[in-house]
């Protein structure tokens, strides 16, 4: 009963910050600040629906082979996502993108741009 | 084209039949074997481009011990603080953002240390690493950052990476 409790914490904290994720990539002010939000998405979102995918894995289903690919799940995901954030990121500022407000600082427009 | 090294196509043999045996999951003499062939085949041919320094360092225990401390207790908490701090901006109407692309020197000398650490704070929400640059022998990382509270250079470089490069830099170096 009470790992059932912990189970449906964990996913529910998940689901919150995809919630959190989602809202940040509909309402930001501009490109950049979205790909920040939806970080959050593929970070603790993804994570604590695997960890309660994981333990309902082993103590529920009583199946490793499920718990493996659940945890091998989570681990890809955090290995393969940066790489795609950074890609986007760069191809966005050199295709150009800026946004409205001019931002703090902008060291890579400085170097780069002239 | 680089050669290929044996001690390269060792570890990577061994990454590549450790996730054989982790997909399948089953223990029988036959899935096993063919799962050697195939890792052997995929290991002659890729080495050369999965390793290009020292092959055994995951097999030191030292490394893999402070790999597995910044992997699975370090890294997470610094994530762990960060999403809270997104999530409530995002939840608190998405006004309260200072975003800017700072650069930042990074210490880490070597290639792998050097994309651990972007692929980390990649990952930590928050912070972007756009680009690396190299100029008269240090790298600089341009990090576009959510929230400019520290001017660019070694202060905004504490702030965002401080924790983490500390950890990596006792797996790497």
């Amino acid at each position: 009963m009470l790992l059932r409790i912990v189970i449906d914490l964990l996913i529910a904290v998940g689901l919150i910050f995809a919630l959190a994720g989602t809202k940040g990539v509909l309402k930001m002010p501009d490109t950049f600040c979205r790909m920040q939000a939806s970080t959050c998405i593929s970070t603790l979102g993804i994570l604590g629906v695997c960890l309660g995918g994981l333990l309902y894995a082993i103590f529920v289903m009583h199946s490793p082979a499920t718990a493996v690919k659940v945890a091998l799940i989570g681990a890809l995901v955090l290995f393969t996502n940066p790489i795609g954030s950074h890609a986007i990121a760069k191809g966005a500022y050199q295709a150009g993108i800026r946004p409205e407000k001019p931002m703090e600082t902008d060291d890579y427009g400085r170097d780069f741009d002239e | 084209m680089p050669k290929t090294k044996f001690p390269a196509v060792v570890s990577t043999f061994v990454v590549c039949y450790a996730f054989w045996v982790l997909l399948t999951w089953t223990f029988t003499v036959q899935e096993l074997a063919a799962g050697a062939v195939v890792s052997l085949a995929v290991a002659l041919f890729s080495a050369r481009f999965f390793i290009h320094e020292r092959a055994f360092w995951l097999f030191n225990p030292v490394k893999l011990g402070s790999a597995l401390l910044f992997w699975l207790i370090l890294f997470p908490v610094e994530m762990i603080k960060a999403n809270v701090d997104v999530a409530k901006r995002c939840f608190g109407g998405c006004k309260n953002v200072n975003p800017g692309i700072v650069k930042v020197p990074v210490d880490l000398k070597s290639d792998y240390g050097q994309a651990a650490l972007a692929n980390a704070i990649t990952l930590t929400p928050g912070t972007i690493t756009m680009d690396v640059a190299e100029e008269d022998g240090q790298t600089y990382y341009y990090i576009h950052w959510i929230d400019v509270t520290k001017p660019s250079g070694q202060e905004a470089g504490d702030a965002i990476k401080g924790t983490l490069e500390k950890g990596l830099r006792r797996v790497w170096e």
